[in-house]
C-alpha cells in the first residue's frame, strides 16, 4: 500500500489516495478538478508514439506542404515558408511566435519526451529527469500545433474560392503527428515518473549508507 | 480541511506536498525538496498582476480590430481585411461555416476570456462565497480556450506564405495581425497568473 496526500492545485482541498498503484482517474473530492490519471503501460505509450512523432516531425518539414494555383501560377509553400515571407517582411514578432508555437517548442517537447521516455523503457533511469520533466510541463501551453492545423483548414477553405488548392505529403504528416502527440499528451502522466525519480534516489540514499 | 489551514501547499511543477516552514501570509514560499522548484501557497500578487496583463490586453484589442489584419495587393489596388470585414465577407458570400469559425475564435473566445477573467477578479476580491464550482469552470474554460484564438494569425501567415504572385496577387500581414498577437499571448499570460485556489479563500 502506498498512501498519498495530495492537495488541490485548483482549490487547495487535501485528499488521500490510498493506492496510486492502481489504474484510474483521481479526481479532487471538493471540486472535481483530475488530480491525476494511472494508466498501464503509460512509458512504453508515450515513448512509440513521440517517437513516430519526431519521424512525422521531419516528414513535414521536408516534403512540400501546400501548393496554390491562381490562372496558371502556381506558389509552393513548405511547412515554415510562412515563417520566412514573415521575417521578410519584417514581420519579426509574428514570425518569431510562430516559429516557437510550430516548430521550436512542439520539437523540443519530442526530444524531451524521448530523452525521458527511452531509457525508462529500457530499463535505465534517465539524468537530468527532474529538469526534463519540469521543462515538459512548462512549454505544454505554448506547442500549438493542433490550433495550427485548424488555422489550416481555415486558410484552405478562404483559399479555395481565390484558385486551386494543391495538398502535399506534408499535409498528411502533420494531420497524423498533430493527431499522435494529442494522443501522447492524454496518456502522459507526470507522477509515475516523479514515484519513479522517488525510487531511484531511495536507491542511491540507501547506496550511500551501505 | 484545507492545504493553506495545514501550513501545506502543493509544488507546482512535481505536484508533491509541501510543507511551508512560515505561514503568516499567503504568499511565503519554500523549495521543493523534490525538484527544487519554488512553491507557494497562493501566487504572490496573482491578483494584481492578473488585473495588469488583463488591462493590457483590452488595450491591445482595441488596434487588433481596428487596424488591418492584413492587405491583399492585386493589380486593382490594395484591400486591407480586418476581422469583422473578414467575418462579414464570409457571412455574405454564404460561408457560414468559415465566416463561424472566425467569429468564434478571434472576437467571441477573445472577449468571453476577458469578460470571465474580470468577473473571477472581482468576485476573489470580494471574497464571494456565492458559485464557486461554477468560477472553477469558468476558470477551466479560459486555460483551455485561450490558445485557440491563434488561429486567426495562422491563417495571416499561411495567407502569406502561399498568396505570392508578384504583380498578380500578394498578401502581406497588417498591422492588426501584430497587435491580435499581443492580445493572445497576454491573456494566456493573465489566465497562468491567475491562482485559482483564491476563489475558494473566502473568510478573512
Amino acid at each position: 500500500m502506498s498512501a498519498h496526500y495530495f492537495s488541490c492545485h485548483e482549490c487547495d482541498e487535501i485528499s488521500i489516495v490510498t493506492d496510486i498503484n492502481k489504474p484510474g482517474r483521481y479526481k479532487c473530492p471538493n471540486c472535481g478538478h483530475l488530480l491525476f490519471s494511472y494508466k498501464p503501460g503509460m512509458i512504453e505509450k508515450v515513448f512509440a508514439y513521440n517517437l513516430a512523432a519526431l519521424i512525422l516531425f521531419f516528414v513535414t518539414n521536408y516534403f512540400p506542404f501546400l501548393a496554390f494555383n491562381i490562372v496558371g501560377n502556381t506558389s509552393h509553400a513548405n511547412f515554415t515558408t510562412s515563417i520566412y515571407y514573415l521575417f521578410n517582411e519584417q514581420e519579426w514578432m509574428m514570425g518569431s511566435i510562430i516559429l516557437m508555437t510550430t516548430i521550436v517548442v512542439p520539437l523540443t517537447r519530442i526530444i524531451l519526451y524521448l530523452m525521458l521516455f527511452a531509457p525508462l523503457y529500457f530499463g535505465y533511469f534517465p539524468r537530468y529527469a527532474v529538469q526534463m520533466l519540469k521543462l515538459l510541463e512548462k512549454l505544454l501551453p505554448w506547442g500549438m500545433l493542433d490550433v495550427f492545423l485548424v488555422g489550416v483548414l481555415v486558410s484552405i477553405v478562404k483559399l479555395v474560392k481565390m484558385g486551386t488548392i494543391i495538398p502535399g505529403t506534408s499535409l498528411w504528416a502533420f494531420m497524423i503527428m498533430v493527431f499522435v502527440l494529442a494522443a501522447a499528451q492524454a496518456i502522459f502522466d507526470p507522477h509515475q515518473i516523479w514515484n519513479i525519480i522517488d525510487k531511484e534516489r531511495m536507491k542511491q540514499n540507501e547506496g550511500l549508507t551501505v | 480541511m484545507r492545504a493553506i489551514e495545514q501550513g501545506v501547499a502543493t509544488c507546482p511543477a512535481c505536484h508533491q506536498m509541501v510543507k511551508i516552514p512560515d505561514t503568516s501570509s499567503p504568499g511565503q514560499s519554500t523549495i521543493c525538496p523534490r525538484c527544487q522548484s519554488v512553491v507557494h501557497s497562493r501566487i504572490p500578487n496573482s491578483i494584481q498582476q492578473t488585473w495588469a496583463l488583463v488591462i493590457a490586453s483590452i488595450v491591445f484589442y482595441i488596434p487588433a480590430n481596428l487596424l488591418p489584419m492584413m492587405h491583399v495587393h492585386t493589380f486593382a489596388g490594395v484591400e486591407s481585411d480586418t476581422i469583422i470585414s473578414g467575418v462579414i465577407y464570409f457571412i455574405k458570400s454564404g460561408s457560414y461555416l468559415i465566416g463561424f469559425v472566425i467569429l468564434i475564435a478571434s472576437i467571441i473566445v477573445p472577449i468571453t476570456k476577458l469578460i470571465i477573467l474580470i468577473y473571477l477578479l472581482i468576485s476573489v476580491q470580494k471574497r464571494s462565497s456565492l458559485r464557486q464550482h461554477e468560477r472553477r469552470k469558468l476558470y477551466r474554460l479560459t486555460e483551455i480556450i485561450g490558445r485557440w484564438s491563434m488561429v486567426d494569425v495562422y491563417v495571416v501567415g499561411i495567407m502569406v506564405a502561399l498568396v505570392h504572385f508578384g504583380g498578380l496577387t500578394e498578401i502581406k500581414a497588417g498591422a492588426g495581425a501584430n497587435f491580435f498577437l499581443l492580445v493572445v499571448v497576454v491573456t494566456m499570460l493573465a489566465a497562468m497568473r491567475f491562482d485559482p485556489r483564491l476563489i475558494w479563500d473566502t473568510k478573512e
